[in-house]
């Protein structure tokens, strides 16, 4: 076999039933590997996020405009199935048949509504990995208790340290829970059923609470009470083991350069780029101990030299002498980073209605197995004759049928 | 020969530190096994070829070149091993004009575009805990490390999986490109538009309100009914359209009369009191946890969450979070206490066909260590 010709996860059938957040990212890398992801929408239901903007070129028009839902759905299927249909149901037993994986994150009860539960499931294929998504958990005193992104990452303590000291917690700017801990943690707990089922043959569920995904990845704040008994701090920009450490101004609207300083020869060569100025000598910050002790004034002696040059000319500087150093680049800057082009981060996927626009793909580089970007996000419902007809092998009758008693709409 | 630098990284059991006492090295090393080993050394590129012999996965953090300077490329491990998964988690990745620099948390962040989310208008953006670009790294690296496991469990066939600090903060920019790319804006940080997505003081701390987003109304009336029920001092104010509208809640006098109104609320109680009252009302509230507030959550300790891994090197115990997911028939364990400095080399070399006494031998010359328990 010819390396670079297969997918990672080819065979493998996603029956997507997921929305909005977590979910789509999570089946969106499981695509990208080469999963076969059919979504499941309905006009009646469509994935809300399709409202969200941004949306091409600024206009909020119908539901084939939105940015924010397009990146999350490349490479994915799309089949238009009102599931609140008494009819809607057989399709979608027919799709679970042909699926590995079904996923939703829908609250409890929903799919058992449908009767598509765990229970049901199992029934109509055994080999199913039944994945499921909840805020906290689907018992206890605050499994109802709602929220979003924002507040997942305060609830979770990724929030309260982030901050200066003095100021109010801001957070990371972002949905950060949505997009990242849980969609990781659904991937990893879907990987180990899939690899799981190679020796059992058999299917199992994968209770993703996004809570406790979330919590997994910031630890230290309970680590240090838990043993210790302290409460941590604002964290600012500092690191108990680097000085300097923290972003400078540098010429520009909102242009800042990270300097991240951990050893003796990292700040000599620092130094040595910003031509041995008289200050840097001193005593005072000869050491790691001394720098910490005396950062403020560290931390604006370098400002000063920072703010009256080129963040990029900085870091290209400090790079090739060997410093940790990296410009605050906004989205332009990240989308037009060499680094990243080089490495094929961006794609342009062309979209019927949105046209060429720019989509990332998941942070892994397969040598033998490339991660695919070949199509843009679904229209609602673009896929539904291609996919009953082929996969779930409905004639042109029966589809026609499906669609004038508007199952498939 | 040194340790895994996270070893002497705070905090530390009872704030003495040690090589045995950093709490993060207990966490994220618990049920693991661990050897002291000089790969630079003839005899102990040996035994590391041996070790990736039997592995599935070879997970590692060098500089790219590193491994291929010793003669220990993916090439030569994957001759003994074809099924062998190499994993490796570094700043920029393995190819691209900047894979030979050094980076960091702080750089990686700010360069793929993480960064400058943290912050509204001109601030100077903040850092959020637990440096996210290296635990997104990380997560990613699980991941794609298993999907490669399963790809060589069906084919015989491994890979080499290159995952960079930078691109995993790219996962994390929700909007921000698209923004630029269909509407040609910069968008910096949500946090400043009032009573949605907004932190605000309380008596004890601060809590994050998610009370409208967009246009929609009937996030917003529960709300209002809420600041009505409590008999807050002018709720009135909320009690109208104006709020509905994104424009007027981004303004300076939409945000500041919603802090004034609700900060003098929120002021008075506590922020678990503000999550239960909120929540019974419908309002997307929650407090902004510390370490104790997640000690204490009544919702984490009903699911019995939180593990007391008792670290022997100290005699006490971490407790560590749990598992993030239930599985219908795996069982997810946090495992043993995090292994000190060589413990496992004796076992893992005799698992690999040494005898006690070249084991002896090797720990002898400096080519491994060897715990004396």
């Amino acid at each position: 076999m010819l390396p670079n010709l297969r997918k990672a996860l080819e065979g493998i059938v996603v029956c997507d039933f997921s929305w909005v957040g977590a979910g789509p990212i999570a089946t969106n890398v499981l695509g990208q590997c080469g999963a076969e992801v059919i979504k499941i929408e309905s006009r009646n239901r469509p994935d809300l996020l399709r409202t969200g903007g941004p949306f091409k070129d600024g206009i909020n028009e119908g539901l084939e405009r939105s940015g924010y839902f397009a990146n999350r759905n490349p490479n994915k299927k799309g089949i238009a199935l009102d599931m609140s249909h008494p009819k809607a149901r057989a399709v979608a037993v027919r799709l679970i048949r042909k699926s590995d994986i079904v996923i939703n994150n829908f609250r409890v009860g929903q799919m058992e509504k449908w009767g598509l539960g765990w229970e049901d499931v199992r029934k109509i294929n055994p080999r199913i990995i039944y994945v499921t998504m909840s805020l906290q958990g689907e018992t206890g005193p605050q499994k109802s208790y709602m929220g979003f992104g924002v507040n997942l990452n305060a609830l979770c303590g990724l929030t309260d340290r982030a901050c200066f000291p003095g100021e109010r917690p801001f957070g990371t700017g972002t949905n950060y829970t949505d997009h990242v801990m849980a969609p990781s943690h659904s991937l990893f707990g879907i990987m180990a059923a899939l690899l799981d089922r190679e020796k059992t043959s058999k299917g199992q569920t994968v209770a993703i609470s996004q809570l406790k995904s979330a919590i997994s990845m910031a630890p230290t704040s309970v680590l240090a009470y838990g043993a210790n008994g302290d409460t941590l701090g604002p964290g600012g920009l500092g690191d108990p083991d680097a000085a300097p450490h923290g972003l400078f101004t540098a010429l520009g609207h909102r242009k800042w350069i990270a300097i991240a300083v951990f050893d003796e020869d990292e700040w000599r060569a620092l130094k040595k780029v910003m031509g041995s100025p008289a200050w840097a000598e001193g005593e005072k910050f000869s050491t790691l101990q001394g720098r910490k002790e005396n950062e403020k004034e560290l931390n604006d002696c370098i400002e000063e030299w920072t703010k009256s040059r080129y963040a990029d000319w900085i870091m290209n500087e400090l790079l090739r002498n060997g410093v940790r150093a990296g410009v605050v680049n906004d989205a332009r800057g990240a989308i037009e980073d060499e680094h990243l082009r080089q490495r094929e981060f961006w794609s342009y996927l062309d979209h019927p209605v949105m046209g060429n626009t720019v989509y990332n793909r998941a942070p892994i580089r397969f040598s033998k197995t490339p991660l695919r970007m070949e199509t843009a996000a679904p229209l609602l419902g673009q896929h539904t004759k291609e996919v009953l007809s082929g996969m779930l092998a409905y004639t042109e009758e029966e589809i026609n049928t499906l669609i004038e008693e508007k199952v498939l709409v | 020969m040194s340790g895994d630098p996270l070893r002497s990284i705070g905090p530390f059991y009872k704030n003495i530190p040690g090589k045995e006492r950093s709490l993060q090295f207990a966490y994220y090393n618990a049920g693991k096994r661990g050897t002291v080993l000089d790969i630079e050394s003839e005899r102990g590129k040996e035994v590391f070829v041996k070790l990736c012999t039997n592995a599935d996965i070879l997970f590692e953090s060098f500089t790219p070149g590193y491994l291929d300077g010793l003669g220990l490329s993916f090439d030569v491990l994957s001759a003994v091993n074809p099924k062998l998964v190499q994993t490796s988690i570094t700043p920029f990745g393995h190819f691209g004009p900047y894979s030979a620099y050094p980076g960091s948390d702080l750089t990686c962040s700010a360069l793929g575009g993480f960064l400058y989310l943290a912050g509204v208008d001109n601030d100077k953006p903040v850092r959020a805990c637990d440096n996210q670009a290296y635990r997104m790294a990380e997560v990613y690296a699980a991941v794609g490390s298993s999907i490669a496991t399963l790809f060589a469990q069906r084919t015989g066939i491994g890979q080499f999986v290159d995952v960079s600090c930078m691109e995993a903060v790219g996962m994390a920019l929700e909007t921000a490109a698209q923004c630029w790319d269909l509407e040609g804006t910069l968008r910096r940080g949500r946090g400043r538009e009032a009573g949605s997505a907004t932190i605000h003081p309380c008596q004890d701390g601060f809590v994050a309100i998610v009370a409208i987003m967009g246009r929609n109304k009937v996030m917003w009336e529960p709300f209002v009914e809420w600041m009505k029920a409590e008999g807050v001092e002018e709720w009135e104010a909320f009690d109208n359209d104006n709020w509905i509208n994104a424009a007027y809640r981004e303004s300076k006098e939409g945000y500041d009369l919603f802090c004034r109104i609700f900060e003098r609320f929120s002021m008075k109680h506590t922020k678990q009191y503000l999550y239960d009252a909120g929540q019974a009302h419908r309002v997307a509230i929650s407090p902004v946890s510390n370490g104790k507030d997640l000690l204490e959550n009544p919702q984490l300790n009903y699911h019995d969450f939180w593990k007391r891994l008792h670290h022997e090197p100290v005699g006490g115990e971490v407790v560590c979070p749990g598992a993030p997911y239930e599985f219908g028939s795996l069982e997810w364990r946090l495992g043993s206490s995090a292994p000190t400095f060589g413990q496992h080399t004796a076992e893992l070399l005799g698992e690999c066909g040494y005898s006690g006494h070249e084991i002896d031998a090797l720990d002898k010359e400096g080519v491994v260590y060897v715990a004396k328990s």
